[in-house]
């Protein structure tokens, strides 16, 4: 299999990402050498990417890369019409990450020995999340990060991957025990304490992150991603819905014990129709959501053009409210596209588990995919006020290091066991 | 486990389905409303990077102008107090009012393809630059007439019958739309300094469109033309006037006994017995649906007589106040009594300037507008109003009877005050009681009476009678329009 399609894809990608380029430069003309060399560099260096692949003879997925490279136009081409200082760096995290997403396709597939010691990284996962609990610093409201002076990571992004692992190998593990159960209660099967253990586990690890660190969107995604694959080893609806239960009441606990839930809660029960009659007070408290519904609303189906929108006006617009941005310049068209995009590359990465050949695999490839569906839900949801609004990054798109890397690594992975069921 | 793979696709399919009808929902349907708001610092962004159109007359004289000096604009007003209402002002603090808030998106130039160009202006780095208005006013009869309700409360709508083009619009007392910014000692601005006067003479308030009045004897215009309507036996109808009428023990006095009077001359001496007597013969039913022909509302009035409704308002470039009539059922006298206009009747300026306009324009009532055309920088018209139908209240032959009592009015009756020579003026006045004190004073009328240019209502609030009061000033602004189109 020859790796035309892929870059025949990345072409079109690159049209796009010149669109952009020949925009930007129109809107602040004496900068146009950076916009050029910056556009230039990254279209090459995805093709660049295909190309050795293909000489290689690697035999993932070729739609993935494509739709990452207009995940990653937009996002340079959004950041560098925000605030292009954010551009220059995430230009660099990109180039960093299609580095590491490359060495991840050439060496995951050595590290599957990795499997078999998998309560190492789960207790390396468990330290990861801790650490930023008692050394890290707080922005934006979640205490996740850890300070490196020249840059901060956010240890959740890489822990996610960890855990995804961790539970791939259990669960395929345990898939029997799990889906037969070994007690009876009333002529039910009914799993025991062994079989609970993990959802428990799971759920406990979730809580912490919400209460410790503050951070409701990870907590959520965790969680999230943890029932999509129990659900994929067990089919069991039974887990599915008593994790839900536990983490509605955990959650409801959690409202009535921190500020911080609760201010969340209560600023999405506010009713987007009536912010005129709001108080000072609570306008001041949702003042990044009705910024960000503004500009959403002021788009309009074409949006209002690329540079002829005012989203400024969203705090952190560059990070959680990216996709505000992109829906007011861009429209509802543009808002849509993204939507869509996103869900093709969860398809993709479903496509990948169900041609698997391994329940490891499979369960790997499952979770990865369904934490990459669930956190772009989590945040569009978050921005457009269907959900609570909570500070995770759109992936791929937002502005941030340690997020783009990750995902990179995910990326990798996922090609990678494309990769394996094809040979 | 390929199987639960799928089922986790679908599931996949169903959230985002959701959040992309939801993102609809929010863009499409909440859109203009998010957009709008008044939170929202966009449009005020959009505005301070737009050189704002200017709005001028049907003449081409200026009525509101930027003026840029360095990087500050001032938005200028010429006429000052005199067209206050009319124009508005537009304020960061404030808001925007009038004309200037109408016409906003044209005086922004942010309809459809000025958006498109204001886009390319901002990717090129060149000034944006709003529509220019033009109105349908003649600055100088909007002048006049401000100047003849100087120092007094009233209003006045002049306004040609025949297309609906508003030539002037009054409200007394007024403001000064310059001011509205400035800080004027003790830290307040013109605006505060207007909001502390609300209560007491409600300078803001623009009386000739919103400003709610009991009728009066204008209203039998409406009653007569509801019998016209009803039945042609009522054009020779004489009645015998003896002073006063009883209805169901409720005695309806009037000044004096005017023996036996035809229509004609009952509207010239503006007879109460005659058109209450009508109005019973009428009936309560043909009395309402003639005041809707017109665009009255109705509302539902509560058992202490309290009214339980919002006052209708009609969404014209100049939104104005069509007027009210109890939904309840009227009792035998209050019938006889809303027949000549008292009773829980209410009407604005605009209004009864349209039932003028209605009789001038053989029964059709155009819709009353303020916009002649908005232009684009280099000239292109953008927009142009084009008269439209509002209602046809009554035939051609009712305006008729109804334009040679009004005729008579004037040349032998209660309406002699607005008579001019050389130029035939019909009209009819009213003396409207209310709880203030002196009686309202109206008049509404047109001239010339064979080929009516233009129709108008006049209110001085308290002023006493409408012959002595209201009819001078209707004769003024008349004569000067009927002059200004003979140049």
């Amino acid at each position: 299999m020859d790796r035309k399609r892929e870059i025949k894809l990345l072409l079109v990608a690159t049209l796009f990402l010149a669109a952009g380029a020949i925009s930007l430069i129109m809107w602040q003309k004496d900068d146009w050498r950076t916009v050029v060399i910056g556009a230039s560099v990254t279209a090459s260096s995805f093709i660049m990417l295909a190309v050795i692949w293909y000489f290689l003879g690697f035999k993932g997925d070729q739609y993935l890369l494509p739709v990452v490279a207009i995940f990653s136009y937009t996002s340079l081409i959004f950041l560098y019409r925000l605030f292009p200082e954010y551009a220059y760096r995430q230009f660099v995290w990109l180039i960093i990450g299609m580095l590491f997403l490359f060495s991840t396709t050439r060496i995951f597939s050595h590290l599957r020995w990795l499997s078999e010691y998998k309560y190492i990284y789960g207790v390396l996962g468990g330290i990861l999340l801790i650490i930023p609990v008692f050394l890290g610093v707080e922005q934006g409201g979640a205490k996740s990060w850890l300070d490196f002076k020249m840059f901060n990571v956010q240890p959740s992004e890489f822990v996610k991957i960890l855990v995804v692992m961790f539970l791939a190998s259990f669960l395929s593990e345990n898939k029997i025990l799990l889906t037969k159960g070994s007690n009876t209660l009333l002529g039910f099967n009914m799993p025991g304490i062994k079989e609970w253990g993990p959802l428990l586990g799971m759920w406990g690890i979730s809580l912490i992150i919400l209460v410790l660190q503050r951070d409701l969107g990870t907590a959520l995604i965790y969680f999230g991603t943890f029932l999509a694959m129990i659900y994929v080893a067990t089919a069991r609806y039974l887990y599915v819905f008593s994790g839900l239960t536990l983490f509605v009441a955990g959650g409801a606990v959690s409202y009535s014990l921190f500020d911080h839930v609760k201010d969340r809660f209560d600023i999405w029960l506010l009713n987007p129709n009536n912010f005129i009659e709001l108080g000072d007070q609570e306008y001041n408290q949702a003042y990044q959501i009705i910024q960000s519904l503004f500009a959403i609303g002021s788009g309009g189906i074409t949006g209002t053009g690329l540079g002829a929108g005012y989203p400024k006006f969203i705090p952190a617009v560059h990070t959680d409210f990216i996709f505000s941005a992109i829906t007011e310049e861009m429209g509802l068209m543009g808002g849509l596209g993204i939507i869509l995009l996103y869900l093709f590359f969860v398809y993709r990465g479903l496509m990948i588990a169900i041609q698997a050949k391994d329940d490891f695999s499979k369960l790997l490839a499952s979770g990865l995919t369904a934490l990459m569906g669930l956190q772009s839900f989590i945040i569009i949801g978050g921005v457009t006020k269907l959900l609570p609004l909570t500070g995770v990054t759109l992936p791929f798109i937002s502005y941030g290091g340690s997020s783009l890397v990750a995902n990179f690594i995910i990326l990798g992975m996922l090609l990678s066991i494309s990769h394996e069921a094809q040979i | 486990m390929n199987d639960n793979l799928k089922k986790l696709g679908y599931f996949f399919i169903a959230l985002f389905s959701i959040i992309s009808l939801y993102l609809g929902y929010i863009n499409v349907i909440l859109g203009p409303e998010l957009a709008t708001d008044s939170h929202n610092r966009r449009l005020a962004a959009a505005e301070d990077a737009v050189i704002r159109g200017a709005i001028y007359d049907i003449k081409g004289r200026i009525l509101a102008q930027d003026q840029v000096s360095g990087e500050v604009k001032t938005r200028v007003y010429p006429l000052g107090r005199d067209g206050a209402h009319l124009i508005g002002f537009v304020s960061q603090r404030y808001g925007r009012t009038g004309a200037e808030s109408t016409f906003d998106q044209y005086l922004l130039g942010i309809d459809q393809a000025g958006k498109i160009k204001s886009m390319l202006d901002r990717f090129l780095g060149r000034q944006q630059y709003g529509y220019d208005v033009i109105l349908t006013v003649d600055s100088e009869l909007q002048s006049e007439a401000a100047g003849l309700l100087k120092g007094k409360r009233g209003a006045v709508v002049a306004l040609n019958p025949q297309n609906g083009d508003i030539l002037a619009l009054v409200s007394s007392p007024s403001f000064e739309p310059n001011l509205i910014d400035t800080v004027i000692g003790a830290g307040k601005t013109g605006y505060d300094q207007l909001i502390e006067q609300e209560k007491e003479s409600a300078p803001l308030l623009n009386r000739a469109a919103r400003g709610i009045y009991p009728p009066g004897s204008i209203f039998k215009i409406i009653t007569q033309a509801g019998a016209l309507e009803l039945d042609s036996k009522y054009i020779d109808r004489i009645y015998d006037c003896k002073g006063s009428i009883e209805v169901d023990g409720f005695i309806l006095k009037e000044s004096a006994a005017h023996g036996k009077v035809d229509l004609n001359r009952a509207m010239a001496v503006s007879c109460n017995t005659y058109f209450a007597s009508l109005g019973l013969e009428i009936g309560e039913e043909k009395l309402k649906s003639s005041a809707g022909s017109f665009g009255f509302g109705f509302i539902e009035y509560d058992m202490q007589g309290v009214k339980i409704e919002k006052f209708p308002v009609i969404d014209a470039e100049v939104a104005y106040n069509p007027g009210t009539i109890p939904a309840n059922t009227l009792s035998m006298a209050e019938i006889a009594s809303s027949a000549i206009g008292q009773g829980r009747l209410l009407t604005s300026p605009m209004q009864m300037a349209l039932v003028a306009s209605a009789v001038a324009n053989g029964g059709v009532v155009m819709k009353p507008g303020i916009l002649s055309k908005v232009i684009s920088q280099n000239g292109l018209i953008i927009k142009k109003r084009l008269p439209e139908k509002l209602y046809t209240p009554f035939s051609e032959q009712t305006s008729r009877i109804l334009s040679r009592a009004m005729v008579e009015t004037v040349n032998a009756g209660t309406g002699t005050t607005a008579a001019l020579s050389g130029v035939q003026v019909a009209g009819k006045t009213g003396s409207a009681q209310n709880p203030g004190g002196q009686t309202h004073a109206w008049f509404i009328g047109f001239a010339p009476a064979d080929k009516p240019s233009i129709a108008i209502a006049v209110i001085l609030e308290n002023a006493g009678g409408g012959s002595t009061a209201a009819g001078p000033v209707a004769r003024k602004i008349i004569s000067r329009y009927l002059d200004s189109i003979k140049e």
